[in-house]
């Protein structure tokens, strides 16, 4: 069901605008709505210095927003501001007009300091670091070549004056390195050395060693020849390879203690700062959000109005908060609830415990409309019975049962937590049916002395049982549905919705009268009634449609038929996983070996939990969204979203 | 034989109405996805338009089980 929910107007002095603002932020349960131009007032001009602020609070939030998130990686725990620091922020919204009216330009102010003083020191640790995580990142690259050169270095590399190139060709152009060796020659008449090795399976190396005066000629002579140089790091240095090398290993082993210090720097940053921005961030968002709301508002000459919702229950606090924290020249004024206001209402869901989890679910389709039915409870009683029916296993339920009761320790609100809840009724109901199916592990049940309390629904002799039980199931939920959906029609005097689910109840309950007498199940004297039960029906819900209900109406209810031939897929879903469990077990038996047996069926019967915990929850899912919810469910709710501050509101729930 | 065709039978039945299924939810599904990107509040009405065909293969499970069952 949904909470009730009364239509507000708020009307005062334009110098209230700003406390009657932050009260309602602070007690956060009223949603604000766009101004009805009706009612007279014209929309609120929003002057430019509040748009100048608005833009400044942003921009700021957006810089806030990077500190944290970057300075948030450096933290070992989550970032949770005391309820005293937040506390101190929230009592500044209880300040005397003249002092709150300052607050938004104090917060701005202070936090901007905040961040100047603090985006420069982060900047630069995070960039050293980066620095520093690069280099670590190529040296070993360096590291792998110099290893493989440093065979061939000679001697003459570590004399003084003399300068050590090493230069790297494909094998395929092995002759360019003869050509550079002969010119490098003739170039230093015979004052140098040049040595080769294979650095790896398509790579060459040659060491070039000279004086260094004719640095300027080699480098010429290997750029004319097109061939790339080994450049190492600066850091380095120009000696030969093997000191080169032993540079490199001592930068190796000397960079993880430098980042190490850069990240304790951040951490203690991180510490020092983190609460204090995100509680500055709460409150600057809380300070645009009250800007933004103002666009919702509307004026006169001398007077503001806002139009909103609130719960019914909230609305003697609301009004009393205002009168004392702002005083007595602003009004709050109920609105009578008409037909067009119903339509508007925003919709906040209540339902005990079990039930709530399946909130999200309704959601996911379409919130109800005020005033119209919750189908939640009616989802909680049924989604679990049509898992535990496909499911239909006693062993599958119970490791369902325990999977999900455990993760529901670790997992203790948000949609996981939901669909754990989901999972977990609907092990239940799969032990339940598992029972009454003799299913455990598939056919192992039986070899376990398990017997069915109701029949075996893998046996080729039940499954015509099986599928005239799902076809019951599904005839009787649509019926379920149908009626529902004729109350609603009623409650809303809706006469072609009425026409439409009555002629579709008719038509059913005709359609199985017959199928009943001509099965014998009931006395062939029902037949004639009935047919003519469903001529009725197809004729009330083809006039829901206008005169183009004669051709749509018998399609209508094709379609109604079709719905009811859906719930087969309850038989088919299930007779797949049992005869997966079967496979697993034959499997078992046939491979030969204890063990790799027990492998190949723990294997299997764990990709056939993994589907029959995933495919019954959407396949019964598809078959509330579809073939029953349509047949009552209107949808088009708005949800409830009160205006309230990040910081915590004063409201008691 | 008679068995075999009637086996062959029940597996057209459902096979080709699995194929016609999921030929119409790729397309469907590739096209969800694709607003959703823009909209994710469509996500439920995605998924009631996904589970739409399936109607297609469940009427073939039907027919392939009323083979089986009467003429099996």
């Amino acid at each position: 069901m949904n909470i009730e929910m009364t239509p507000l107007e708020i009307i005062g002095l334009k110098a209230n605008l700003r406390a009657t603002v932050q009260v309602l932020q602070r007690l956060g349960c009223t949603q604000i709505d766009e101004l009805d131009t009706s009612l007279g007032a014209r929309r609120l001009v929003i002057d430019s210095e509040t748009l100048r602020i608005q833009e400044e609070l942003k921009s700021l939030i957006a810089v806030v927003d990077g500190l944290l998130e970057t300075l948030g990686n450096y933290t070992a725990t989550p970032i949770s501001p005391s309820v005293e620091m937040r506390a101190d922020y929230s009592a500044g919204s209880d300040r005397p007009l003249g002092a709150s009216d300052s607050q938004p330009i104090d917060c701005i102010a202070e936090t901007r300091a905040r961040v100047a003083e603090l985006t420069p020191k982060v900047q630069a640790l995070i960039s050293n670091r980066d620095e520093l995580q690069a280099e670590l990142d190529a040296l070993p690259r360096y590291e792998a070549t110099l290893r493989k050169i440093l065979p061939i270095v000679p001697p003459s590399a570590h004399e003084p004056g003399n300068v050590c190139v090493g230069v790297l060709v494909s094998r395929a152009h092995t002759d360019v390195l003869d050509h550079v060796g002969k010119q490098l020659l003739e170039l230093t008449s015979g004052r140098s050395e040049v040595t080769v090795s294979d650095v790896d399976g398509a790579t060459r190396a040659m060491l070039l060693v000279f004086p260094a005066e004719f640095t300027a000629e080699i480098e010429t002579l290997l750029g004319r020849e097109d061939v790339s140089r080994l450049r190492l790091p600066t850091e380095l240095g120009q000696g030969p390879p093997d000191a080169a090398l032993a540079a490199l290993r001592r930068r190796l082993a000397v960079i993880p203690e430098e980042i190490q210090v850069l990240d304790h720097r951040l951490a203690e940053l991180a510490g020092e700062n983190c609460d204090q921005l995100y509680v500055c961030r709460a409150v600057l968002r809380d300070e645009l959000e009250a800007m933004e709301v103002l666009a919702f508002l509307g004026e006169t000459d001398m007077t503001f109005v806002l139009t909103g919702w609130v719960p019914t229950r909230d609305v003697e606090q609301v009004s009393s908060s205002i009168k004392e924290r702002v005083g007595e020249t602003v009004l709050v004024r109920c609105l009578p609830m008409t037909k067009e206001m119903e339509n508007k209402a925003p919709i906040v869901l209540q339902n005990p415990p079990p039930a709530q989890s399946f909130e999200s679910l309704v959601r996911l389709l379409s919130l109800p409309r005020y005033g119209d039915l919750d189908p939640t409870r009616l989802m909680t009683v049924f989604m679990p019975i049509f898992f535990g029916m496909m499911l239909g296993d006693v062993g599958y339920g119970v490791l369902l049962l325990v999977l999900a009761l455990g993760l529901m320790r670790k997992f203790r609100a948000g949609i996981i937590r939901d669909i754990l809840v989901v999972l977990a009724l609907g092990a239940g109901w799969s032990i339940v049916f598992g029972f009454l199916f003799g299913e455990a592990f598939g056919t192992l049940g039986e070899s376990l002395g398990l017997h069915p309390l109701w029949f075996e629904r893998a046996s080729p002799a039940h499954v015509s049982a099986l599928l005239l039980m799902t076809l019951g199931v599904g005839a009787a939920h649509i019926a379920l549905g149908l009626l529902l959906g004729v109350w609603e029609a009623i409650k809303h005097k809706s006469r072609s919705h009425l026409l439409e689910r009555g002629g579709m109840l008719l038509g059913l309950v005709a359609l199985f009268v017959m199928v009943g007498a001509l099965g014998d199940f009931l006395p062939k004297e029902f037949m004639n009634p009935a047919i003519a039960l469903l001529i009725l029906g197809v004729v009330l819900l083809g006039a829901s449609f206008g005169w183009v209900g004669i051709l749509i109406g018998p399609v209508e209810f094709i379609g109604l038929i079709g719905n009811v031939l859906s719930y087969l897929r309850i038989a088919a879903i299930g007779l797949a996983s049992v005869y997966l469990a079967e496979v697993a077990n034959d499997m078992a038996g046939s491979v030969g070996s204890l063990i790799v047996g027990i492998i190949v069926a723990i294997l299997i019967h764990a990709l056939n939990l993994a589907m029959g915990a995933f495919s019954p929850t959407i396949h019964s899912l598809r078959l509330h969204y579809v073939e029953f919810f349509r047949k009552f469910h209107q949808g088009g709710g708005r949800p409830y979203e009160p205006f309230k501050s990040e910081l915590g509101t004063g409201a008691n729930r | 034989m008679d068995a075999g065709i009637i086996a062959i039978g029940a597996a057209l039945a459902v096979g080709l109405a699995a194929i016609a299924t999921a030929t119409a939810q790729a397309r469907i599904g590739a096209a969800g996805v694709g607003a959703m990107a823009e909209k994710p509040e469509l996500l439920g009405s995605v998924i009631l338009l996904v589970a739409i065909p399936e109607t297609m293969v469940i009427l073939g499970f039907a027919v392939a089980a009323m083979i089986l069952l009467l003429e099996g």
